[in-house]
């Protein structure tokens, strides 16, 4: 496992402006993920788990401090906030994929659709081969023979395997996932770690899921905390390399 | 861009209207879902016409197949039984699933609880696809319309944010714009407010007001009946069944399960205008509800001149002074205006069975005898002399 990790957060904080004043959402957040890490981010509602998440796909602005993502030519790596808006979303679109509690799932478009759309937006494949991809990510997450039906004649948690597919039609090396169990019971959400799992041991991917749920930590290959913007484990928040994933 | 099979398969032609049609007709519709635990009827027969330009709220209790109705109208979903015909196009006879939803894109815009824009893609993305999918604006024009929806809904500021950085109710606005944006004749949203707080809501409706101004049909299932008082109707689904409007307008109050027993025993009147509905000193046994048209209540003075102590119109009832006090009528009460006044009737014995079972109504009503005990106490001095 190489030591380079693939995302690097250094000294990241980001404030809001209230009317109240100043809140500090963020405060100096230090954090390297590396390469096949299925890393959990746990922290109470109101923590800066869903903000951290922003910074990590460059979604907001950050106040300071910088995410680092790919590496240039040169050797050196690139800041995402460093980025023009559209070299941004171009970089996100290619290797980020992103999941959210709900799952945002175009109702009248059915499930094969819903998972070709990111390639039709995209134009990275052909369109032949963007509907056969779009059945193989099916397949994957074991809804080949819904593939026909619109979201509204499926369940919650098949709603949420599709959107993870969706999540992976342009083959991104990353997938974030914000609460993606949140509005799932136990035995569904446990499917949908079995797929994240799979994508993180036998596909190599990295993935990096926000949560309330302290229960959950275990079934992470990394656990960190976060508490009131701050995340409290210190140095393991940069030693990825200890626990990546397939050592678990 | 190059185009996909799927864009191409959705291109339509622009929908064809004929504004002296209802907007939706349901006739006869049936839905049944088979499980393991057997066959369960969802909608039992369900007549619904909505005219053009309509605001109409559906309510009902979960299960009650609200939803379901609202799928029949969406072609969502598949009638077991019965025609749905929805701006002039019967929706499931002789088309097939990708013609239905050439159709859809142009004809409706479909808004729901969970907002359904694409996380990836900014608002003004978001808003600019279904005109993708059409194919109904030219290329370059779309983001100029998709910027005019946003103000609309009063996002322009953030046509370039992505969804997660706007608030829900912001999202739902977006979601709303996104539904508008192929300028459909109707809408059709599945309680759109659900999930937000009161004062989003209110900015939902209002949008929903403008639209209607503007000619469109709007129709939304709710349960939020702060709401349905700025419909223009109410429809309430119980145990798959309407409950016919003018029952659940006259009595509020009763639960679903009764409007709906009334429903089922009520009997239907026509009067012709000056036609006396109930004689002055007769026994009444019914109760009357006011469908269309208007109803004179008249007594008579000390001259033995008659005059209307009161006139009244659609959503409104008599009878229940005589059948909650007992005794003959205290006023002739004759079909007034110019046209045919329509009225529902409930048998006296029924009327008491679930006026006795309901306090609430036992109640309200209670409150319209008195009213109108006081108001003949004054105006009928024939009355006041006893």
């Amino acid at each position: 496992m190489s030591s380079t990790s693939l995302i690097e957060l250094n000294n990241v904080s980001k404030t809001y402006s209230t009317a109240a004043g100043d809140f500090p959402a963020l405060k100096n957040i230090n954090l390297k993920v590396g390469g096949g890490e299925f890393l959990g981010i746990v922290g109470k509602s109101g923590a800066g788990k869903s903000t951290l998440l922003n910074m990590i796909n460059g979604v907001d602005e950050l106040t300071e401090g910088e995410v680092l993502v790919a590496e240039r030519a040169d050797g050196r790596k690139l800041s995402i906030h460093d980025m023009s808006e559209d070299a941004r979303s171009l970089w996100r679109g290619k290797n980020m994929g992103v999941i959210y509690q709900s799952f945002q799932l175009l109702p009248m478009l059915n499930l094969l659709e819903n998972i070709m759309l990111p390639m039709d937006l995209s134009n990275n494949f052909h369109p032949r081969r963007s509907r056969e991809r779009a059945m193989e990510l099916l397949q994957l997450v074991e809804l080949e023979e819904h593939a026909q039906k619109l979201p509204a004649f499926i369940s919650g948690g098949q709603q949420q395997r599709v959107a993870i597919a969706r999540a992976l039609a342009n083959d991104p090396l990353i997938l974030v996932a914000d609460e993606p169990t949140g509005s799932l019971d136990s035995l569904t959400a446990d499917h949908i770690f079995d797929v994240f799992e799979h994508l993180v041991h036998d596909q190599g991917k990295t993935i990096i899921m926000v949560t309330h749920d302290m229960g959950l930590a275990s079934r992470f290959s990394r656990s960190l905390t976060i508490a009131d913007g701050e995340l409290q484990n210190g140095q393991d928040a940069l030693n990825f390399d200890r626990t990546t994933a397939g050592q678990k | 861009m190059k185009r996909s099979p799927l864009r191409a398969a959705l291109k339509v032609e622009p929908a064809q209207t004929d504004a002296s049609q209802a907007m939706i007709e349901l006739h006869g519709i049936v839905k049944t879902f088979s499980n393991a635990a057997g066959e369960f009827i969802v909608l039992k027969g369900v007549d619904l016409t909505i005219q053009r330009g309509e605001f109409v709220s559906i309510v009902g209790k979960s299960g009650s197949g609200k939803s379901t109705l609202l799928n029949m109208v969406t072609g969502i979903d598949h009638p077991t039984e019965g025609q749905v015909i929805v701006n002039g196009m019967d929706i499931y006879t002789g088309i097939t699933e990708s013609q239905r939803s050439k159709w859809r894109g142009r004809n409706l815009g479909i808004v729901f609880q969970f907002f359904q824009l694409l996380p990836m893609l900014t608002l003004l993305e978001n808003v600019m696809l279904p005109m993708d999918y059409v194919d109904l604006y030219d290329f370059d024009e779309r983001p100029k319309r998709a910027m005019e929806l946003l103000t609309l809904v009063g996002l322009e500021k953030f046509a370039l944010k992505l969804p997660v950085l706007v608030s829900t109710g912001q999202q739902q606005l977006a979601a709303i714009a996104r539904a508008m944006a192929c300028d459909p004749p109707l809408l059709v949203a599945d309680e759109p407010t659900g999930n937000l707080d009161t004062r989003s809501a209110d900015t939902i409706i209002q949008l929903f007001e403008g639209f209607v101004a503007q000619g469109k049909t709007v129709v939304m299932v709710t349960h939020d009946p702060s709401l349905t008082s700025r419909t223009h109707r109410n429809i309430i689904i119980s145990d798959g069944e309407m409950i016919d409007e003018t029952v659940s307008k006259c009595l509020p109050q009763l639960r679903h399960r009764h409007m709906l027993e009334f429903t089922k025993i009520a009997a239907e009147r026509v009067y012709q205008p000056g036609e006396t509905i109930i004689p002055r000193d007769q026994p009444v046994d019914h109760f009357f509800m006011i469908r269309k048209g208007q109803v004179d209540v008249v007594l008579l003075d000390e001259m033995n001149q008659e005059y209307v102590v009161s006139n009244l119109g659609r959503g409104e009832y008599f009878g229940e002074v005589e059948l909650m006090g007992g005794g003959r009528s205290i006023a002739n009460v004759r079909a007034g205006g110019s046209g045919p006044a329509e009225v529902v009737i409930i048998p006296r014995a029924d009327f008491m069975r679930v006026i006795n079972e309901s306090p609430i109504t036992a109640e309200a009503v209670g409150r319209i005898v008195q009213t109108r005990l006081e108001e003949h106490r004054v105006r009928d001095h024939r009355a006041a002399r006893t």
